[in-house]
């Protein structure tokens, strides 16, 4: 029997032994608005996205794994680098069982059934779907509760009340605020800054995943990284053009913007296209070649004579901060390369590696970030 | 005497409604060039960088007077999109109309005969998995990929058609189980593709004017310009063949070898124009109907007209991609058919006789 296995069905049967007597009946409002009652701590936990480990592992940095029976195989697909270093810290997890997702319909409700599960976190963009085939009924019937937790559609509201839900959750309520009271003190730094010095707004061109595609340009509106731009003191030229999160701008329109500071979102997507023109930044990348990728990303058309170009303010940041709790940081490095003579204090990487010593459960690995500004 | 002159005067009759008709049908012709054009000028004028009328004209024809700007974004942005519209609406016409002669089936298109779904999912393999049939420049992997598709599913669509007993009837009904078979493979490649690559592969699928570049463009025009006079060639023959098989036979025309010819060459076509902007699903369709309804079946008129209507279609679609919400561009694919579909079903309807 695997170690994996064993861990397992032990945890099962301590889940088995000391529910009873240690959990409370505890009633959460999750970021859906439904209300929940469930027993707490929970001991079996489905990852319905499987970059929720983001959060869990915030709150149990030395066994963030020990409640999963089972998650979403997103993560070492969309994140590789920290899957990599997950793996390497836990090897065991590669013998967690998968899912596919809710939201395209591959979500074997059987399986998790077969897992016993006491909570299923679900991404809220997967709830649609979920309640389409009516799977949040059949579970319940299970007496499986479904508890929708959110970092992407809307990072900044949803982060923090997802974490207390996971907090309340999994009985680590002091390890949710502690992490909490970071997150806004950070956030703080630079809003409280920008509130005060209420600065020129210098537009802003979210070149989102550029160079994956040869298509022009993929962007972000008012959302997500948009949300960033404009809380890090910037304007987002896409704004008020696409309506949603996501969108394309026709490439006339960056010329015509003629934006001060450009910022490509990028990973290593090398699985799905290799030797693509991506910038491959993230933990622990080659600065040499994500500096060379970037600097061929200005010589697409869209790119002739704007001032980004020019001046050099032409970034890129690693792409996952548009899902993952650690949008403050990204935040941080956003409103230092806009407002420069502003935060002449403020240290992202700091910031960056504080998060992974005090919480995370692997060690901080520079490399999220790169400019053609830097020296 | 009387018996004669009066067959002189039907004669004479006759020729001289051909001429109206044959006048008739060239005015229409030159029609559909002015709309075409003042359609081209008008995508080249708009876009979200608001350039005066004179700018516009500067830029185009001296182009070293006016702002690095001003030129990048006229002949390297607009001016491939605007014209690429044209090479691929008259090539994606022009193979439907042809397909629908050969095969003698109004609904025959590059669409019904898996031809587009064959390039679609030649396309996913490589936005979804970076698979490249052939090896060449990462830029080029998801059009060549999406070119070799397609000749794969034309070729094969030939092969099986030159089996004892296939009739037209059962072409078109191997081309829609290819379709069926392009169309689950696709799903299948989405359902285990990332987010980003699905998204990729969706905006694909919705075809966009916007991967148009000079080279895709010059060679586009390059293949359009090389099987139109082979097709002209045979006018008069799939003008006869549109009579059936039999009749045409009895004019000399060899239906069988003239299939293929003209299946391998439209299949070219539409490889191409799907290759470089994804698939449009509407052109191939009702372009040539509408050139029917204008123009009648004889192809000197019809396969010029063909090209004309799907150029000034999609022409028009490009136009109006941009002007919906300005700053971005809105998938031609999506466009077109509902751009051309009210002025369809308006020949459609007030159309007298029945044109198929």
């Amino acid at each position: 029997m695997s170690s994996y296995a064993f861990r397992t069905l032990l945890s099962a049967l301590t889940a088995l032994t000391f529910t009873a007597a240690n959990a409370d009946s505890i009633t959460v409002t999750d970021v859906a608005g439904r209300q929940v009652s469930l027993d707490a701590p929970a001991e079996r936990v489905i990852l319905g996205e499987g970059r929720q480990i983001y959060l869990l592992g915030l709150l149990e940095p030395e066994t963030p794994f020990t409640h999963v029976v089972g998650w979403r195989e997103d993560f070492s697909q969309a994140d590789p680098d920290n899957y990599a270093r997950y793996l390497e810290r836990f090897p065991d997890i590669e013998a967690i069982p998968t899912f596919g997702g809710f939201k395209d319909g591959t979500f074997d409700v059987e399986q998790a059934a077969a897992l016993n599960p006491d909570v299923i976190l679900m991404n809220i963009e997967a709830k649609a779907a979920t309640e389409d085939a009516a799977y949040d009924d059949k579970l319940a019937e299970l007496d499986i509760p479904i508890v929708y937790v959110d970092f992407r559609e809307a990072p900044i509201a949803h982060t923090i009340p997802s974490m207390r839900i996971i907090g309340q959750l999994m009985g680590d309520e002091a390890a949710a605020e502690e992490f909490i009271a970071f997150a806004e003190e950070q956030m703080a730094r630079v809003t409280d800054v920008i509130e005060d010095a209420n600065p020129e707004r210098p537009s802003v061109f979210i070149d989102r995943a550029g160079g994956y595609s040869d298509e022009c340009c993929m962007s972000f509106g008012p959302g997500n990284f948009g949300e960033y731009v404009t809380l890090a003191g910037g304007s987002n030229i896409a704004e008020g053009i696409i309506p949603n999160s996501f969108g394309n701008l026709n490439p006339e329109q960056i010329i015509a913007a003629n934006p001060e500071h450009v910022v490509v979102t990028g990973g290593n997507w090398g699985a799905y296209v290799p030797g693509g023109a991506w910038v491959g930044v993230g933990p622990g990348a080659n600065m040499d070649h994500a500096r060379e990728k970037l600097e061929a990303l200005t010589e697409r058309t869209a790119m002739t004579g704007i001032e980004a170009v020019d001046t050099g303010n032409f970034h890129a940041i690693w792409h996952q901060f548009y899902n993952s709790p650690y949008y403050f940081v990204a935040v941080q490095q956003l409103t230092k390369w806009l407002h420069p003579k502003l935060f002449v204090d403020l240290d992202p990487e700091a910031t960056m590696r504080e998060l992974h010593d005090r919480f995370l459960p692997i060690d901080y690995a520079p490399g999220y970030w790169i400019s053609l500004n830097d020296d | 005497m009387t018996t004669d002159s009066t067959a002189m005067n039907s004669v004479s009759h006759g020729r001289a409604f051909y001429r109206t008709q044959v006048f008739r049908r060239q005015m229409i012709l030159a029609a559909l060039v002015i709309a075409l054009f003042l359609s081209l000028c008008i995508d080249l004028a708009l876009g979200p960088a608001r350039y005066s009328l004179g700018e516009v004209v500067a830029a185009l024809f001296t182009p070293e007077a006016v702002s690095q700007q001003a030129r990048v974004i006229l002949w390297e942005i607009r001016m491939p999109v605007a014209l690429m519209a044209l090479v691929v609406g008259a090539s994606l016409s022009v193979a439907g109309a042809q397909m629908q002669t050969i095969l003698s089936n109004p609904l025959a298109s590059p669409f019904t005969l898996g031809i587009s779904a064959g390039a679609s999912f030649g396309a996913a393999l490589g936005l979804a998995f970076g698979v490249a049939i052939i090896p060449a420049a990462i830029e080029y992997v998801v059009p060549i990929n999406a070119f070799l598709m397609a000749m794969v599913t034309a070729f094969l669509i030939h092969a099986l058609s030159l089996k004892r007993g296939v009739t037209v009837e059962t072409i078109v009904l191997l081309g829609i189980a290819m379709v069926f078979i392009f169309n689950s493979l696709m799903a299948l490649i989405q359902f285990f593709a990332s987010q980003q690559a699905v998204a990729a592969v969706v905006f694909w699928t919705m075809g966009s004017l916007t991967k148009a570049t000079w080279p895709k463009f010059w060679i586009a025009l390059g293949v359009l310009a090389a099987v139109m006079p082979l097709l002209a060639r045979h006018g008069w023959a799939l003008t006869a063949m549109r009579l059936g098989d039999a009749k045409a036979e009895s004019m000399g025309v060899n239906p069988r070898a003239l299939r293929l010819e003209v299946l391998v060459l439209v299949s070219l076509l539409a490889a191409i124009a799907v290759a470089f902007v994804g698939t449009i699903g509407f052109i191939g369709l009702v372009g040539p109907h509408i050139a029917r309804i204008l123009l009648g079946e004889d192809q000197r008129f019809f396969l010029p007209g063909s090209a004309l209507c799907g150029a000034l279609i999609l022409s028009v679609g490009s136009v109006i991609s941009k002007i919906i919400i300005p700053g971005t561009i809105i998938p031609i694919g999506i466009i077109t058919s509902l751009v051309g579909i009210p002025f369809f079903l308006f020949l459609v309807l007030n159309h007298k006789k029945a044109s198929w």
